[in-house]
C-alpha cells in the first residue's frame, strides 16, 4: 500500500512542485497518475523512493514512514524508471542477477532469469548480450524484469510505456494486471490515456502539483477519459491566457 | 550487500580499458625502471669494492701513527634500488683527519660512469609507484558516483535498501580490490627483477623494509582513492570530476613538491659554503702561524740553530715521518707534535662550529622543504619510502654523525696511548739508535761518513720497516638501521598519511550523505 498525506514539495529554487497531495493506492489496485509535463508526477515518485525529502506532509509504504525508515520501506517497493539504464558492460542476465541479489533474492538460477525475461517479452537471443547494445525498449523490459523479480508489494513505474512498441506495451499492461491479481499496489505515471482505459482501477489527473481529478474505473469508463483530461488541460491554457491578458 | 556491489564494480573494472592500460603501463615502466636502478646499484657496488680495496691497501701501508687516516667507504644501500632518495647526490667516501670534522661524504657521487651522459629517464621504483598508483586511483574513482548517477543505475541501487554509507564503502572496496592486485603485481615484478640478479642479496631487515614499503604504498593508494571519491561526490558530472581530478593530481604530485623545493630555499636561507671555507682558511692560517712560532720556540728551548733531516716526509695535515735523523731532530719533532696535534684538534673544534652551523642550515632547509611538501600525499609517501630504504637525508646525516663519533673514538685512542707525545707518532726507528749531534760530529771527524767507506744503515730508511700493526686501533663499524628502526623513523609520517586518509573518508561520508542520486 502506498500513501501520501498532505504531501508538499518545494524545490530549492522556490518552485512548488507538489501542493498538499493526498493519494492512496491499495493492495490489488492499479493507479494511473496522469498529468501534463511538469505536473509533478516524477516528483511524487522521487518522494516515495526517498530520493528527495518532502517539504511537508507524509508518505508511507505498507504503513511505514518513508522519511523515518527509508531503508526498511525500500524492501516493499520496486521501481521502473522513465529511462531504464543498467550496467552496459553486463549482460541482461548479469544485470538481473546483480539486482536480484541486491534485493535479497540469492537463490535464483539462470532459468529463473530466463523465465522472467521471457515473460516481459525480451527476445531470447538478447539474454546474454551486453546491455549497452540494447534499444531503449529492450532496456525498459529488463528494468521491468528486475522489478518483477524483486516481487515487492508495491510497484512504481514512471512512464514505462515510452519507448515500447504497441505489442510490448499491451504485454506490459497484461503483466501489470497479473501483478495486481497477486495483490500488489501499482502506481504508474503516464501520458497514455488509452492504456489507462484498459487496465487502470483508478485514475488521477495532476496539474501544477495538485490532484485535480480522481475517478474509479466505472466513473471514467462512463465519461470519456480523453475529454475529461483535455478539459482539465484546457482550463490551464485558458488560465494562462487570462494571465497574459491582464 | 557491500561485497556484492564491490564485486560488481571489480568485474566491471577488470573488463574496462582503463584497467588494461594501467596494467600495461606497470608492465612496461616497472621492469624498465628496475633494470636501470639495478644497473646503477651494481655500478655503485663495483665502485665501492674498488674504493674499499684501495682504502684497505692504504691502511695496510701505514708505518707511523701520524699517517693513520682511516678512509670510510660507504656501502651503497641495496634498498636504494627501490628508493634512490639522496643516495645519488652524495659521495661515497671520506678520509678521517685530525684537523677536520667529517662533514659530508666526498668521492664518487652518483652511479653513472660518464657524467656527460645525461639520463633522460632516471626515476626510481617508488616514484613510478607514486605517479602511477595515484593516477590509477583517481582514474578509477573520479566517476565512482557520477557514472552511476549519469547511467541512472544509482536510483535502482538505492531502491534496493542500500544505505549511503554501505554504498560508499562498497564503491571504495571495488576500486581497492581492483588496484591492490596491480600494486602487488608491481612489487612482485620489481622484487623478482632484483632477486634474479645473483649480485644482489637482501638481508632479512631489507626484506621487511620492502614489505613495509608495500604497506605504505597501500596506504598511499587508499588516500588517492578517497581523494577521487571526494571529488566524485562533489561533482554532479563525470566531465567535471575528471578535470578536477587531473588538476588535483598535477597539483599534488608535481606543483606542491616543486613549490616546496623552491620556497624552502627562500624561507630558510643557507649561505654558500665558500663563506664557511673563508673562515676555515683563516683559522688554518692562524694555526700554521702558531705552529711556525712554536717551531722557533722549541728550537730555541733546545738551543738548536736549525733542524737537519736525513729522511723526512710530512705535510701540513699532520703527517710526519722521519728516519735516520739525530736525537735532537727526533726530540724536536716529538715536542712539536706533542703541542701541535692537540692544537690541531682544537683548531678542528673551532672550524666545526662554522661547519656545523652550515650543516644545520642545510638540515633546516631540507626540513622546511619536507614539512612544506606534506601538503602532497605523494611526498609523504616518498619520505616514508626513503626512510624505509635508508636513503633519506636523515639516514645520511645519521651516518655522518656515526663517523664523527668514530673520529672521537680514534682521538681518544691516540690520547690514551699517548701517541702524540711519542716517537712512534712519526718514526719506527728505535730511539736507542738515534745519534746525538755531538756524536755525529765526532763520527764525521773520525771519517765515518767518507763516501769511500760509508754505508747508510738500513734502519735509516723507511723501506726498512714493516707497516704498523693497527689491529688495536678502533675501526669504523656502522650498524645499519633495522626495519624496526626505520619504521620508527617514519612512523610519524605513516600516521600522518593514515590521518589524511581518515579525514578524506569522513569528508566523503559527509559529502555523499547529501548527494543527489537523481
Ligand atoms: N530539481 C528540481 N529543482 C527545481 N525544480 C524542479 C526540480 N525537479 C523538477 N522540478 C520542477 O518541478 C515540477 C514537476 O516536475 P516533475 O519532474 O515532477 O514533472 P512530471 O510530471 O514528471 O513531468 P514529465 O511528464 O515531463 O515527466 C516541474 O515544474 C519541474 O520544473
Ligand atoms: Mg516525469
Amino acid at each position: 500500500m502506498l500513501q501520501a498525506i498532505e504531501l508538499s514539495k518545494r524545490y530549492e529554487d522556490g518552485h512548488l512542485a507538489l501542493d498538499s497531495l493526498n493519494l492512496e493506492i491499495k493492495p490489488g489496485e492499479i493507479f494511473f497518475l496522469l498529468g501534463a509535463n511538469g505536473a509533478g508526477k516524477t516528483t511524487t515518485i522521487n518522494l516515495f523512493l526517498n530520493f528527495i525529502d518532502p517539504t511537508s506532509g507524509m508518505l508511507t509504504i505498507n504503513g511505514i514512514d518513508v522519511v523515518k525508515q527509508p531503508l526498511l520501506t525500500k524492501k516493499y517497493v520496486s521501481f521502473v524508471s522513465e529511462n531504464v539504464m543498467l550496467y552496459g558492460n553486463f549482460s541482461a542476465r548479469q544485470n538481473l542477477d546483480f539486482f536480484a541479489n541486491l534485493g535479497g533474492k540469492t537463490n535464483l538460477t539462470r532459468k529463473d532469469y530466463y523465465n522472467v525475461m521471457r515473460s516481459v517479452g525480451l527476445q531470447e537471443d538478447a539474454f546474454e548480450k551486453k546491455l549497452k547494445t540494447f534499444s531503449k525498449g529492450m532496456r525498459q523490459k529488463v528494468g521491468l524484469a528486475i522489478a518483477i523479480l524483486k516481487d515487492a508489494d508495491n510497484v512504481i513505474l514512471d512512464e514505462p510505456t515510452s519507448g515500447l512498441d504497441p505489442k510490448s506495451a499491451s504485454e506490459l499492461m497484461q503483466i501489470l494486471a497479473n501483478l495486481r491479481n497477486k495483490g500488489k499496489s501499482i502506481l504508474m505515471c503516464t501520458h497514455d490515456i488509452f492504456r489507462a482505459k484498459t487496465v487502470a482501477d483508478r485514475v488521477g489527473i495532476m496539474k501544477e502539483g495538485r490532484l485535480v481529478m480522481l475517478r474509479n474505473r466505472e466513473e471514467f469508463l462512463q465519461d470519456d477519459l480523453e475529454k475529461i483530461y483535455l478539459h482539465y488541460m484546457q482550463e490551464a491554457i485558458m488560465f494562462d491566457d487570462a494571465n497574459l491578458k491582464s | 550487500m557491500i561485497w556484492l556491489i564491490a564485486k560488481k564494480d571489480f568485474i566491471l573494472n577488470l573488463t574496462s580499458s582503463r584497467f588494461v592500460i594501467g596494467f600495461l603501463l606497470c608492465l612496461v615502466i616497472i621492469p624498465f625502471t628496475m633494470v636501470v636502478s639495478v644497473d646503477g646499484y651494481k655500478n655503485q657496488m663495483r665502485v665501492y669494492e674498488v674504493d674499499r680495496a684501495e682504502a684497505l691497501k692504504k691502511w695496510q701501508e701505514v708505518k707511523v701513527y701520524s699517517a693513520v687516516r682511516p678512509e670510510i667507504v660507504k656501502e651503497p644501500e641495496a634498498l636504494g634500488i627501490f628508493t634512490r632518495g639522496i643516495e645519488g647526490n652524495m659521495g661515497n667516501s671520506l678520509t678521517i683527519r685530525l684537523g677536520e670534522y667529517p662533514l659530508l661524504l666526498t668521492g664518487h657521487a652518483g652511479t653513472r660512469d660518464n657524467p656527460l651522459l645525461n639520463a633522460f629517464f632516471s626515476i626510481d621504483f617508488t616514484t613510478v609507484i607514486a605517479i602511477l598508483m595515484s593516477l590509477l586511483a583517481l582514474v578509477f574513482s573520479f566517476d565512482l558516483f557520477t557514472r552511476e548517477r549519469e547511467e541512472g543505475t544509482m536510483k535502482l541501487v538505492f531502491t534496493n535498501g542500500v544505505s549511503r554509507s554501505a554504498f560508499l564503502m562498497a564503491k571504495f572496496l571495488g576500486v581497492f580490490i581492483t588496484l591492490v592486485p596491480i600494486l602487488f603485481f608491481s612489487f612482485m615484478l620489481s622484487t623478482l627483477i632484483v632477486v634474479l640478479n645473483p649480485a644482489i642479496a637482501f638481508s632479512s631487515a631489507e626484506w621487511l623494509g620492502i614489505i613495509l614499503l608495500f604497506g605504505a604504498a597501500i596506504l598511499y593508494l587508499m588516500v588517492f582513492i578517497l581523494l577521487g571519491m571526494v571529488i566524485s561526490a562533489w561533482s554532479k558530472k563525470s566531465s567535471t570530476a575528471i578535470v578536477v581530478s587531473l588538476l588535483a593530481w598535477v597539483w599534488l604530485l608535481f606543483l606542491v613538491p616543486d613549490i616546496a623545493y623552491y620556497s624552502s630555499q627562500s624561507v630558510s636561507k643557507v649561505a654558500p659554503y665558500d663563506n664557511v671555507l673563508y673562515s676555515l682558511d683563516e683559522l688554518d692560517r692562524v694555526f700554521r702561524e702558531k705552529t711556525d712560532e712554536k717551531w722557533g720556540e722549541i728550537q730555541k728551548q733546545m738551543g738548536l740553530d736549525g733542524i737537519g733531516h736525513w729522511n723526512w716526509s710530512g705535510g701540513y695535515d699532520g703527517y710526519d715521518e722521519l728516519y735516520g735523523c739525530t736525537w735532537e731532530t727526533n726530540e724536536f719533532h716529538r715536542r712539536l707534535n706533542a703541542w701541535r696535534e692537540p692544537a690541531r684538534l682544537d683548531n678542528a673544534d673551532k672550524k666545526w662550529t662554522f661547519q656545523k652551523e652550515w650543516l644545520d642550515g642545510l638540515q633546516r632547509q631540507e626540513r622546511t622543504r619536507q614539512v612544506m611538501s606534506w601538503l602532497s600525499p605523494s611526498e609523504i609517501f616518498q619520505q616514508i619510502a626513503s626512510s624505509l630504504c635508508r636513503t633519506s637525508p636523515e639516514s645520511y646525516l645519521n651516518y655522518m654523525q656515526r663517523i664523527r663519533e668514530y673520529r672521537a673514538t680514534l682521538i681518544a685512542y691516540f690520547h690514551g696511548k699517548k701517541l702524540f707525545e711519542s716517537f712512534s707518532y712519526f718514526t719506527q726507528q728505535d730511539p736507542k739508535t738515534f745519534l746525538t749531534i755531538a756524536k755525529t760530529q765526532q763520527m764525521e771527524e773520525e771519517g765515518f761518513f767518507d763516501s769511500k767507506n760509508f754505508k747508510v744503515p738500513p734502519y735509516w730508511e723507511g723501506s726498512y720497516y714493516l707497516p704498523l700493526n693497527l689491529d688495536d686501533v678502533p675501526k669504523f663499524t656502522f650498524q645499519k638501521q633495522n626495519a624496526a628502526g626505520s619504521l620508527k623513523a617514519s612512523l610519524g609520517l605513516v600516521v600522518g598519511l593514515l590521518s589524511l586518509g581518515i579525514a578524506l573518508f569522513l569528508v566523503v561520508i559527509g559529502v555523499f550523505q547529501k548527494y543527489d542520486v537523481r
